[in-house]
Formats: structure tokens, sequence, C-alpha cells
């Protein structure tokens, strides 16, 4: 990192952070810690509710996942914009009617006091496991590309956080995210345009996306179904439209630290319009950060890419007696690289000329040669699991990053460095200010201490606030290095969301059921939701639509069981 | 600490932008996703 870099990195976090404490300053009671005062307008919430969304992982792991796996992780978006629609039409009306402070407390009065504290239970384990993770996947990139230490790095976004988030409630989450969201979608389309900019003087932007095309990275959209394979596939349109929707239905409607996003609007209209702000853009956001990864593939196909992009992990690689099988294997990928680099000429002469034979033949040859690359890859690979104990072989979440840090000029790095913490943080804010006003309003002030004054329940607030911030930077500080950081945190979502999202869903649309029946409907369906877990090969999505239907079935089941019995009981 | 913010006098929407009625709004996200996909489809076909 250069002066340039440190300056731009830090000019920009320390005037969000200071920007957030100043605006939000003064003394407030708890309707403006927790809702902000019900001052927030459509373009704050719409903003604030995509960067509570778009975490650190977002901009680390996606264009890797592209550079990996070409465009389809899009998909998963799918059913975002309808569940923005339906949440609209009948969530928002109801939490605004009831005025509530969380989710939760709505299900108290449509159920009763056990039911809202499982689901609220369930979302502070959920949240809570999360909120760690959140910290600890962009701490454990950046550490290593900047040569911090592990601890350093989860402390320095965990603990500014907890200051402006501590300080300012919900309204400084609200205020530092439109902010955020400017830094990270002005970082990332100058780290576009950057990308283009950097490929060879002949390759032209279609020239990039035919050759994208070309090696099967600009596959969006699979129509294809089938009943035997499908259902372990991650990503495809029925999965991301089905799976998806119970998923954003799940996350936006019950999910704490997006609900106090809307909830904080000036009025109904405001929170509506922040949420289809959100249907509108998502896609196309999700949609640019991936043709980002594919690009940044494209460029790598006319530059060497490292054998393997974990710097960190290769360099503790050479200081074992295993250096010497590393230098082979990198010379014998770099042959390969040349070989390839005179092959991308030939493809892309072809695809100009439209040559249908000389394209196939061009292709078929950067095919070869991206599987023998691919072949050398794997044999690092092995050889890291055999000389690092415990290192992590999967790369992809460091490919962004890589190209960041060695190819961008003074200043830009910086940019990005930003747009990476500023990403980290405005998730981790509303996670944590949703892990503490539901901690305090659902479990403290309704089960513990019900007759404390508003300003004990602010207190109360920003003590929570620290205690649920130490508790994620400790998760942070010892989690373990999981298979790909945005799905482990997708998830451990799923394993949660379809029973939290089903118990949503009798209270609204099911008023047959009542709360005895919902509430043990809930245990057994997460219950089933972790057989499926531990026992199944079902892609994750899935888990969300199980745990959903899965509540709604054994709700009715209960409820026709109870309901016998309370009528033989009447009858004796 | 005093809280010196001007004061938001700006009255809160009740109705969309360029709407009358939600509902034209609800059909313009959805109809925003239909022609994504749509939209990705194509580039998928285009580029295979």
């Amino acid at each position: 990192m250069r002066p340039l870099d440190w300056i731009v990195l830090l000019g920009t976090i320390g005037f969000i952070v200071i920007y957030g404490i100043w605006k939000t300053r003064g003394s407030q009671d708890i309707e403006g810690y927790l809702k902000g005062d019900n001052s927030m307008k459509w373009w704050t919430i719409g903003l604030s509710i995509m960067a509570t969304q778009a975490s650190a992982i977002t901009f680390l792991s996606t264009p890797g996942q592209a550079y990996e796996d070409g465009m389809r992780f899009v998909q998963f978006y799918f059913g975002l914009p309808i569940a923005m629609v339906i949440i609209s039409v009948t969530v928002i009306p109801i939490f605004y009617k009831l005025n509530v402070y969380t989710a939760y407390e709505f299900l108290e009065n449509r159920f009763d006091l056990k039911t809202r504290s499982l689901a609220a239970l369930l979302f502070l384990v959920q949240r809570g496991l999360a909120a760690g993770i959140t910290i600890y996947a962009p701490a454990i990139i950046l550490s290593t590309m900047l040569g911090w230490s592990l601890t350093i790095t989860n402390l320095v976004i965990g603990v500014v956080v907890i200051i402006y988030t501590m300080s300012g409630g919900s309204k400084a989450v609200s205020v530092t995210q439109k902010q955020q969201m400017a830094v990270m979608m002005g970082g990332m389309i100058i780290a576009g345009i950057m990308v283009v900019s950097y490929l060879p003087d002949n390759v032209g932007f279609g020239d990039a996306v035919a050759v994208a095309g070309k090696l099967g990275k600009m596959n969006v959209v699979d129509f294809n179904w089938d009943w035997k394979t499908s259902w372990d596939d991650r990503y495809n349109f029925w999965s991301g439209i089905t799976g998806g929707l119970f998923l954003a239905l799940s996350y936006f409607g019950t999910d704490q630290s997006q609900v106090a996003r809307y909830l904080g609007g000036k009025s109904i209209g405001e929170s509506r319009l922040g949420l289809l702000f959100n249907g509108l853009l998502k896609i196309p956001m999700q949609f640019m950060i991936l043709f980002i990864g594919v690009m940044v593939f494209v460029f790598y196909q006319f530059n060497e890419p490292p054998v393997f992009f974990n710097e960190g992990t290769k360099s503790k690689l050479y200081a074992t007696e295993h250096a010497t099988e590393l230098r082979t294997l990198e010379a014998n990928y770099s042959s390969i690289f040349e070989e390839k680099k005179q092959a991308m000429q030939s493809l892309v002469s072809a695809l100009k000329t439209e040559d249908e034979a000389a394209i196939a033949i061009a292709e078929t040859k950067v095919e070869n040669l991206n599987a023998a690359g691919k072949e050398v890859r794997e044999e690092v690979k092995a050889l890291i699991t055999k000389a690092v104990p415990n290192a992590e072989t999967k790369d992809t979440d460091y490919v962004f990053i890589s190209f960041v840090m060695k190819y961008l000029p003074a200043g830009l790095v910086g940019l990005l460095l930003a747009v990476i913490f500023a990403a980290a943080m405005s998730s981790v804010a509303s996670e944590m200010n949703a892990l503490a006003s539901t901690t305090v309003v659902d479990i403290y002030k309704r089960s513990i201490n019900p007759n404390g004054s508003p300003m004990h329940y602010v207190n109360a607030s920003k003590v929570l606030t620290i205690a649920w911030g130490i508790i994620a930077i400790l998760f942070a500080t010892f989690a373990s290095m999981l298979d790909n950081l945005i799905q482990a945190v997708n998830i451990i979502g799923s394993i949660f969301y379809g029973t939290i999202l089903g118990i949503f869903l009798v209270a609204f649309y099911f008023k047959r059921i009542k709360g005895n029946a919902v509430f043990f409907a809930a245990i057994l369906a997460e219950v089933v939701v972790l057989y499926c877990f531990y026992f199944t090969e079902i892609a994750f999505l899935w888990f969300n639509v199980i745990g959903c239907v899965a509540v709604i079935v054994f709700g009715f089941i209960l409820q026709t069981l109870i309901g016998k019995n309370e009528k033989e009981l009447v009858k004796v | 600490m005093k809280n010196n913010h001007p004061v938001d006098e700006e009255p809160p929407i009740e109705k969309p932008p360029f709407f009358n009625s939600w509902k034209g709004m609800y059909w313009l996200v959805l109809g925003n996703l239909a022609f994504m996909i749509a939209l990705f489809y194509i580039i998928t076909k285009i580029y295979e």
C-alpha cells in the first residue's frame, strides 16, 4: 500500500464514521434510538437496505465466483423483486398499524409470548453467527493481502462499527449507509472500467464479452430442470425464483437487521418505495459485480494469473521443503499460459472475422490449455494440503482483491479497500443494531425488566450493541475458514430463515393455526431442516422452502390434533 | 448534547412517483424482473 492509498482509505472511512456520529448527535429516546424517529426518506431506506445486504463478502466473493463459475449466481436474486412486492403489500401495513419496534413483537400480538421469544431467539442465534462471519470474511482476506494480523483486522472493523452504531443507533446506521453505498458503487464502477481498459489494444469490450461467452462465463440464465439431478444445483432459474423468493421474504420480512431499516421510514409510502427501489436495482447491481468478475477472468486470459491467488498461503508453502516442487509447477503453469496467450489471440482474430472453423479450433485449444492450467492449480492445491496444515485451498475469494492490489494505480487501491471496509461496516452495523434492539425489546424489556424508564432501555441498547459487537469480534477471531464465505453466510441463513418465515406466514395467512400449534411446528420444522443439512445433498436454497412449508404443514396437523383434544376436554 | 439539526418539514410521500396507485409501482418492479430475465436469456443464448 502506497501513502496515497492510506490517505484515501483512512479519509473515506474516517469521514463516514465522523459524519454518522455528527449527524445523529444529541440526546435520544428509545423511539429515536431504535427507529430513527421515523424520519427516513425512501432513498435513505432503499440505500440502507441495499447496503445492509451488500456485505464485504459480496464484493470479495462474488467477482471470484464469476471468475470460477460465470454469471449464473445472479439467478439467486430472481425471487427478490417478487418478495419486495409481497412485503410492501402485506407486511409493511401490519407492522405500521401495530407500531412495532421489531418484527417479533407482532408474533405475540398474533400468537403468544413463547412464539415471539422462539422467533427472536432463532434470529439472535442465526444473526449472531452471521455477524461474526460478516467481520471474519473480509478480515481474513484483508489481513492476508495487507499483511496485518487477523485479530487486528477484526478489531479495526468491529470497533469502528461499534463506536458509531452505539453512538447514534438505527439512524446512524442508515445515515452512514448512504455514504457507504456511494463509495461501494463508485469504487466498483471504476474497477470495472479499469479492468476493461487493461485488456490488450486489439481486444475491445465486445470482443471481451464474446471471449467470456466462448469460455462458458456468460451463462446467466439456466431454465433446465431435471427432477433427478437439479435439486443439488445451487444456481438455476427455478431454485432462484422459488428458493430465492422464500429466502428474500424471510430476510426482508422477518430479519430485524432489514426490518429495522424500513420501520424507520417517515410513512408507509416511504418504506414501500425504499423496498421497491431495492427490488428494481438489486439484480442489476449483482449483475454488474459478477460481470466485473468475468472481465477479470478475461483479463487473466491475456495476463498471467498467479498459480494460487492467496499469496499468504503460497508464501507459507515456499517456506517448506516443497518450495522446489512449487517452483516447478509455477514454471509449468507459465509455459501453459504463454501458449494459451497465443491461442487467445487466435480466438480473438477468429471472432473478429466470424470464421466459424477458426473459432472452433482456437476455442478447443484455449479450453484444453485452460484445463491443463487447472490441473497444475489442482497439483498446487494438493501440495498446499500436504505441506501447510489447515490451509484453505479454495482461493476464489482472493481473485478480485489480488487483481486490485497488483494492477490498480495508487489511490484506487485505497478506494477499493475502502469499498470492502465500507461494505463490511454497513452490514455489521445493521446486524449489531438489530441484535441489540431484538435483545432489548423482545427479551429484556418483555420478559426480564418490563418497568424500566425509556432512557434505561436506550442505555441497555447501547450496552448490548457493545456486547454483541464483542461477541461478533470474538467469533470472527476464532472462526475457522469455511468453504466459500458468501455461501457460508447464505447457508447459515437458510437453515433458520425457512422456519422463521413459516411462523410469519402462518401469522399472516393461516388464522386457524394458533400459538401452541405454531410453536411446536416451528421446533419440528427446524429439526427437519437440520436433518436435511446434515444427512442429505439438497442445495441450501431449498432449506428455506422446506422449513417454511414444514411449519405450515406441522402447524395444520398439530392445530387439528390440539383442536380435537380441546373439543374432547370441553365435552368432558 | 443539543441537537441542532434542521427540522425536516417535507411531507412524507403517500403516493408513488409517476403512478396513480401502488399497483402501478408493483407492476413496474415485476415487469422489470421479467425484462431482465428475458434480457439475460438472450445474452446467454447469444454468447453460448
